[in-house]
């Protein structure tokens, strides 16, 4: 009884006092901003083009080992805030690129052979692909030392050390306070929304994307090269997979470890399909969905009101079963997307 | 020279053997309808000449240069422009969005969109408007336009005046008219009328062949000899 008065007690401090309330909601902004970032890729990948990516999550934690072994060799914990900020952008657009790279080799090799199959045939190869990542990531962790962090060749610095001072702590504005990650976050997850809505609705590339995926053949008869536009959607997709990495590697939460890919790809799947397939605005709103679910079970554990510690993964999953029940097509789903056959 | 010349073309879906020798031609500047009952193989020609369905013998040749093994993409810039059955607009894309996508190669899109709106005045009005909530006379008409700002030399049009109302099918038939001065044409065509009124020449198809084939000028829609090759 006196338990479920101090619950209630939380609830009501939590409603009551404007500044925990808002603290809750800008971690679930920041939440929100790296679900945005994992789904992105997946979400014009698999929500646009129909492929279904295992390997998503693969080009993830790729992205996040690469990015730390980068921070580490130019040594940016240690730089001054400027210095680090232009550094961790460089390395970012850097592991964009080089991801971008793997998925335009992995399109143009292997998946643009299977569009005409049905899509089981994408489902084993991307698994496979994403086990042989994994694998082979795990062998080269395993003889290099590189556990939690702790790189044999000369890095021995532990990861969490590895968060640039100036990103550490938080900052206080008025009665708020703001984690200083979270302020990154956010502002990544902005940057990757509007970019990501100015490639599809602003750019001439972008319109070719959204013919093409309406209607192949009659994009193609126009004069528009499909296939080169799905290889460029793939090729920024796996980017955005590689590139959120980057920013997972310094939140405690994900941090960097193989089985990074899997963590990231359920929620991901889950994002894309609660948004609806074809949706980019759908995957915004399911992340900012999820995001604050995520949020306010947090807050829930850390008031003790709920003990369970799966209950971050158990909300999201409901989500993704209610909706499924309620509305299979998700919030803003396309007619035609994803119904294969 | 024939402009458009396909020679023994057979194509299959699957195991079906759907065009089972197409010889035909159009020569520049000439307006040609191929006519037959539903399911014979004209919407297959077309495809098969678009290399949507690419043949498995025989060959299509455009300004004499061979068609067959290229991609969809390279036939259209080769200066071949499709409006197909059913129109098969881009729903979710703009009125404007549609027309930018009929010129991806295009150095000056807005002269492009300028000769839409010119010739169908109501798609500048619908510029905005989402095409898959169009009517389907504007549709036609969208489908149209795509087809008319490509910078195409031939078109391939496949029944244009399918599902609309009559007033709407003289408006089509007269932008088609219009369109024949500049492009050549090979028409895909139920009404008898329509297409003996665009078409300089005709041919008849049947199981897959051509079995007929002449002036348009030597025959009416009345006649027996097409009767016969048409009614069900």
């Amino acid at each position: 009884m006196i338990e479920h008065l101090l619950i209630l007690g939380d609830l009501l401090d939590l409603f009551t006092s404007p500044g925990r309330l808002i603290a809750v909601l800008i971690e679930g902004l920041a939440k929100a901003s790296l679900y945005v970032m994992i789904a992105s890729g997946l979400t014009l990948i698999f929500g646009l083009m129909d492929v279904i990516n295992f390997a998503h999550g693969a080009f993830t934690m790729y992205g996040a080992y690469m990015a730390g072994g980068l921070i580490l060799a130019v040594g940016a914990a240690e730089m001054g805030f400027a210095m680090v900020v232009v550094v961790f952008l460089l390395v970012m657009l850097t592991i964009f690129l080089v991801l971008a790279l793997i998925g335009t080799v992995m399109e143009v090799s292997l998946v643009r052979r299977l569009y005409e199959y049905p899509p089981i045939f994408q489902i084993l190869l991307t698994f496979g692909i994403a086990i042989t990542l994994e694998e082979f990531m795990r062998m080269f962790v395993e003889f290099q030392g590189i556990n939690n962090g702790q790189y044999r060749f000369g890095w021995e610095t532990p990861r969490l050390e590895t968060v640039p001072t100036a990103l550490r702590g938080a900052t206080d504005i008025g009665l708020i306070r703001f984690e200083n990650i979270h302020v990154l976050e956010i502002l990544l997850g902005v940057v990757t929304v509007v970019a990501i809505w100015a490639f599809l609705n602003r750019t001439r590339y972008g319109l070719f994307v959204r013919a093409g995926v309406e209607d192949e053949e009659m994009a193609a008869a126009l004069g528009i090269n499909v296939k080169q536009t799905f290889t460029v959607v793939f090729a920024i997709g796996s980017g955005i997979a590689g590139a959120a990495g980057v920013i997972l590697m310094w939140d405690p939460l994900w941090s960097v470890s193989v089985p990074l890919a899997l963590a990231v790809l359920l929620p991901a799947f889950v994002i894309v399909i609660v948004g609806g397939l074809g949706s980019f605005k759908g995957t915004v709103v399911a992340s900012l969905l999820v995001g604050m679910i995520d949020a306010f079970g947090t807050w829930a554990f850390q008031t003790g009101a709920i003990t369970f510690t799966g209950i971050d993964d158990l909300m999201i999953f409901g989500i993704l079963v209610v909706m499924l029940i309620l509305q299979p097509r998700g919030l803003f789903g396309v007619e035609g997307q994803g119904d294969h056959g | 020279m024939s402009f458009l010349e396909l020679e023994g073309v057979q194509t299959y879906y699957g195991q079906s053997h759907i065009l089972q020798g197409v010889d035909l031609e159009v020569t520049e500047g000439e307006v040609v309808a191929l006519l037959g009952r539903n399911g014979v193989g004209k919407t297959t020609t077309i495809r098969s000449i678009l290399q949507l369905t690419p043949p498995r013998s025989g060959d299509v040749r455009f300004r004499g240069e061979s068609l067959v093994g290229k991609d969809t993409h390279e036939v259209a810039e080769a200066g071949i422009g499709w409006i197909p059955e059913g129109r098969r607009m881009f729903a979710r894309l703009s009125v404007e969005e549609n027309l930018r996508a009929a010129v991806p190669n295009a150095t000056d899109v807005d002269e492009a969109l300028g000769t839409a709106y010119d010739t169908f005045p109501i798609l500048h009005e619908r510029q905005g408007q989402r095409a898959g909530t169009l009517s389907g006379g504007q549709q036609q008409m969208l489908a149209i336009a795509r087809g008319l700002i490509g910078d195409n030399d031939l078109l391939l049009i496949d029944e244009p005046s399918e599902g609309l109302a009559p007033q709407i099918v003289s408006d089509v038939g007269r932008a088609l008219l219009s369109a024949s001065q500049e492009v050549s044409i090979l028409l895909v065509e139920q009404k008898l009328s329509l297409a003996l009124d665009l078409a300089d020449r005709f041919y008849v198809m049947d199981h897959g062949t051509i079995i007929d084939s002449g002036e348009t000028a030597d025959v009416t829609a009345g006649d027996e000899r097409l009767r016969r090759h048409l009614s069900a």
